[in-house]
């Protein structure tokens, strides 16, 4: 290795190919598949081939513009002699050909880089010790390891206004830029809204936004990372750490259920700022916004740091001691008659605890974690019926389907890395999108910005949509042949479903509905679903019509309804349900679902309510139930961070950590369970939910208390035959999915009866 | 257009508004140009010239917009190919934009002169306009009419073999004349994309007043 910079030297991404061709770099022999750019084929032998522009995840349209990169490069002449080039090429753009010589340190080459330096150093502020990037600069590094020691530059610099913002979280220093077209390439290919890009020419060239506006996008945090120099900056992070002063913890994003790897980088016990850290499997190296700069809350002042009581309606501070002894002494006598809710925001290991204090220790089996819709019976719905929970594809798979039928969902805000896979297979795959929405999205970027149709539906019409679709793919032969299954009481049953009816019915001109369902028919493909089919109020029904289409056009493997809350999954995983234990195991006794339990503590017939960190107050959709539940419940906990709206209305708040103070497990929308690790403490008195669920039922009936996460979670994998075999140490740094693939049998076909919406 | 000019902290501009203002025949106009290419993206040159003429020979953010939306572009490639290219102005020009050619031949044989005597009498420097809006004066590099300077170009005409002397008379002569030039080159232009069976939009469609009287424009 020729050095160790820090932002750059990244093993090589391409994977082997069949098409591997023989090259040499600086005397060494490497295969390398043909036409590889050289910056990569350097990689495999460790030579370290310095650049701005370059990025392996971006289209190299506007790119090789640093010219950082450039190598002498010789290719065999007819007899054999190796003919060297007269100019120095751009590795970044220079596909390796068979028997190319490529040499990266001739005294030329070393020459060249120097000048390329000086070049871009005249007009850059050098004003490295107030520059956020200094420390961790890809220019500062190049300029170290291969730049000039001086500059014969003169002249005044050109000078734009300092640092300002352009968007909520980015400020721009138009100063340091130089050029390399990373972030509006970013914008242009990886997030979609291309809203930064380049004015002007020459010396005058600047990125900026249209006409000065603000910088909107749900992705704006990763221009930050990508820019090579401290021009794009965070506003949170500016000025509060140098980067060799800041320590990094491995972690997972809390923020949803895509399970973000992130690194947390914290100095004296607070967040400063939260970067990416590579899976390819999940975020590649994107984060959104909501995860980059959400975190703030960790190190809130309002971070509850003592258990409270309500006395006379006045909150007092008590100790834990105090706490405990009161919730035996309830929950004893509650027994059976307890219930929980919550648990999509704690980790698998705080669930695993939740469900046991509830079942074994108080013998209810009053839990649920779902708390954003109230349906039946899981396994009813995906499990039963194809053999997978939630996600049918895993997120790296839905990059490489040929046409995509997104439902009900405002993909960009809800599942903001799958949103960018699908956008991947648009861009750089040529897939086709099609959008079905009951209203339109419009803030940036979104699904809308680049389906071919987009079909804004009568919300409650989803079904008849659908049939639509099935009606014309049937009526004009667009099925496979085989489908294998028997499809004929399903063509029976929309056949009635005329693109006129259905432009009545859902009020999408019959042209997109017949355009989406040719898309659809012409290959693999795959369907993601969103909150309005999750929060339908005939969810079930339009689950099977949902996988009618997918049997009918034989993907029933792509049918994807994923959670949106970070720990959703892992919840349900850990039983925190009514009916099911851990591992989807029938209860011997059904418990009440949120909603009955919701109801009968509103009847006060429920003597104790556990609300474990769940802001159940905005997150159901009936909020005058909740207050009355609460309210006629004789005793209700809730365990937060805060105190939330809803934690104001309980009798007792337990002081609960966030993911940065505990060691734990999440499990993510396709089933990835992956570590998050303890960054720091902010107090003694901040416990970790499944360390209050242990210790609470140790006293109650003396269960024992588990020294760690580590040690739940190896219990959690002899009780759950999903997760046997996994062991805390085998997760690594990216995590395993249990049941990866998807073992559809099924070949039935769902009555899904369509329901009109109610006219008002 | 974003200032280079130092100034303090800067906030985010709102949203312009849009508003659409291609005539049916530009949009025809249009249309007839984007099937040239093998992608509509690459109409956007012509696109701009069209936008330049219907919004009054310069280019508002929302004619970007409405050029961006009808090619399925976004804002800021637009726009950066607006500000990319000198011949597109961002900002209202005189009703006669004055573009006196100071490159090698015609500086040699008094461009410069040219260029004071404007800037005198008319009250302006180089690149501003005059108060009832009738001049703004520029340089230009080459016209590649270097035969015939000292050149300059007003809209979509070139004025040959100028004079310190001569050239008031000129002004005299564009004075009196109605045309709003920056569109008439903006017509000229767009009429040279569009084969003579399909000109519709904007201007003069008589084949005789599309010839330029002097010097190739592209
Ligand atoms: S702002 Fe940064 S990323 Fe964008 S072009 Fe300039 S240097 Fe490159
Ligand atoms: S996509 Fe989800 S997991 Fe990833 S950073 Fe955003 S909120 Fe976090
Ligand atoms: S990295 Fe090759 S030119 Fe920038
Ligand atoms: S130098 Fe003036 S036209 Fe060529």
């Amino acid at each position: 290795m020729s050095d160790n910079r820090l932002t750059q030297t990244e093993p090589s991404l391409n994977p082997a190919t069949a098409d591997m061709i023989n090259i040499k770099i600086n005397g060494l022999d490497v295969q390398v598949p043909k036409n590889e750019n050289l910056i990569e084929s350097a990689k495999r032998v460790g030579v370290d081939v310095p650049y701005f522009c370059y990025h392996p995840r971006l289209s190299k349209g506007d790119a090789a513009n640093c010219r950082m990169c450039l190598v002498e490069v010789g290719m065999p002449g007819p007899d054999g002699t190796i003919r060297m080039m007269p100019k120095p090429q751009a590795a970044c753009t220079m596909p390796a050909a068979e028997g190319m010589v490529v040499q990266t340190d001739t005294p030329k080459i070393v020459k060249d880089r120097k000048g390329v330096l000086e070049f871009l150093l005249i007009n850059h502020p050098l004003d490295c010790p107030i520059c956020d990037r200094g420390g961790e600069c890809p220019l500062q590094n190049n300029t170290l390891f291969y730049g000039p020691p001086t500059s014969r530059y003169i002249e005044e610099k050109r000078h734009y206004p300092k640092a300002y913002p352009i968007s909520e979280h980015v400020v721009f220093d138009r100063e340091r830029c130089i050029h390399c077209a990373r972030c509006t390439r970013f914008t242009e290919d990886i997030s979609g809204d291309a809203q930064l890009g380049f004015l002007k020419r020459g010396a005058d060239m600047e990125v900026n936004t249209f006409a000065d506006t603000e910088y909107r996008s749900k992705f704006s945090g990763n221009v930050i990372e990508l820019c090579p120099v401290g021009a794009l900056l965070s506003k949170s992070y500016r000025f509060k750490a140098r980067p060799w002063d800041l320590h990094s913890q491995k972690s997972v994003c809390s923020k949803c259920s895509n399970g973000c790897n992130i690194k947390i980088d914290y100095r004296q016990d607070k967040i400063q700022r939260i970067n990416a850290r590579i899976n390819e499997d999940v975020n590649e190296e994107w984060t959104c916004d909501r995860g980059k700069f959400g975190h703030d809350y960790v190190s809130s002042d309002n971070r509850l740091k003592t258990p409270m009581l309500k006395q006379n309606g006045e909150w007092m501070p008590i100790s834990w001691t105090q706490a405990y002894a009161l919730l035996a002494e309830k929950l004893k006598a509650a027994g059976s008659n307890s219930a929980g809710i919550g648990g999509a925001h704690l980790t698998n290991e705080d669930n695993f605890q939740f469900q046991k204090l509830f079942r074994k220790t108080l013998g209810s089996s009053n839990l649920d974690s779902r708390t954003d819709r109230v349906h039946g019976s899981e396994t009813t719905l995906l499990s039963d019926r194809f053999g997978y929970h939630g996600m049918g594809n895993s997120i790296a798979q839905l990059q490489s389907f040929k046409s995509y039928l997104i439902v009900g969902s405002a993909l960009a805000d809800e599942l903001p890395i799958i949103f960018l896979r699908v956008r991947k297979a648009y861009r750089f795959h040529g897939a086709s999108v099609v959008s079905a929405i009951s209203k339109k999205d419009s803030s940036s970027p979104n699904v809308g910005d680049f389906a071919t149709v987009e079909m804004i539906y009568r919300p409650g019409t989803e079904i008849a949509l659908l049939n639509g679709i099935l009606n014309i793919l049937f009526n004009e032969n667009l099925l496979p042949s085989n489908p294998g299954v028997d499809l004929k009481g399903l063509q029976q049953s929309v056949s009635d479903w005329t693109p006129a009816k259905v432009e009545q019915e859902t009020g999408v001109p019959a042209a997109h509905i017949s355009e989406a369902a040719h898309i659809l028919a012409a290959g693999t493909m795959a369907l993601i679903a969103g909150k309005e089919i999750r929060e339908h109020p005939h969810y079930e029904t339009v689950v099977a019509a949902l996988g009618n289409l997918m049997l009918a056009t034989g993907n029933p493997e792509n049918l994807n309804i994923p959670e949106r809350v970070v720990n959703a999954q892992g919840a349900k995983d850990m039983g925190i349900l009514p009916d099911l234990e851990p591992g989807y195991a029938p209860v011997a006794q059904l418990g009440k679902n949120a909603h009955e339990i919701l109801e009968s503590a509103a009847k006060g017939e429920l003597q104790a309510l556990w609300i474990a960190g769940e802001q159940i107050l905005n997150t159901y959709h009936d909020k005058s139930l909740v207050r009355q539940a609460l309210d006629q419940c004789p005793f209700v906990i809730v365990s937060e961070l805060t105190m939330t709206e809803t934690a104001l209305l309980a009798d007792l708040v337990l002081p609960a950590a966030s993911f940065a103070e505990k060691d734990g497990t999440f499990t993510s929308c396709e089933r990835r369970i992956q570590k998050i690790e303890k960054v720091f403490e902010i107090s003694r008195d901040i416990k970790a939910d499944w360390l209050i669920f242990s210790e609470l039922a140790a006293m109650i009936d003396g269960s024992p208390i588990p020294f760690s996460a580590a040690d739940i979670f190896t219990e959690i994998a002899a009780a759950i035959t999903e997760y046997a075999g996994i062991s805390y140490k085998s997760l690594g740094d990216g995590g395993v999915r249990w049941r990866s693939e998807s073992s559809s049998t099924n070949t039935k076909i769902f009555t899904a009866i369509y329901t009109p919406p109610a006219k008002n | 257009m974003s200032s280079s000019e130092i100034s303090g902290v800067r906030e985010p501009q709102p949203d312009p508004l849009k508003e659409y203002r291609f005539s049916e025949d530009a949009i025809a106009e249009m249309e007839e140009i984007a099937t040239h290419y093998p992608e509509r993206k690459a109409a956007c040159l012509p696109t701009l010239w069209i936008a330049q003429r219907e919004y009054g020979g310069y280019l508002t953010p929302p004619a970007i917009q409405e050029v961006a939306d009808r090619l399925g572009l976004s804002f800021s490639e637009v726009e950066g190919v607006a500000t990319f290219y000198t011949m597109y102005n961002l900002r209202k020009r005189g009703r006669h934009h004055l573009e006196v050619c100071t490159c090698l031949t015609c500086a040699v044989l008094g461009a410069y002169d040219i260029v004071h005597k404007l800037e005198h009498e008319l009250g302006i420097h180089l690149g501003g306009t005059t108060s009832d809006g009738e001049f703004t004066l520029s340089e230009a590099e080459c016209l590649d009419f270097c035969g015939a300077a000292t050149v300059m170009q007003v809209g979509d005409k070139y004025f040959t073999q100028l004079t310190e002397n001569n050239v008031m008379e000129l002004i005299d002569q564009l004075r009196g004349s109605p045309d709003y030039t920056p569109a008439k080159l903006a017509d000229a232009i767009v009429k040279i994309h569009v084969p003579l069976s399909s000109q519709t939009g904007g201007g003069s469609s008589k084949p005789e007043d599309l010839l330029l009287p002097a010097g190739p424009m592209l």
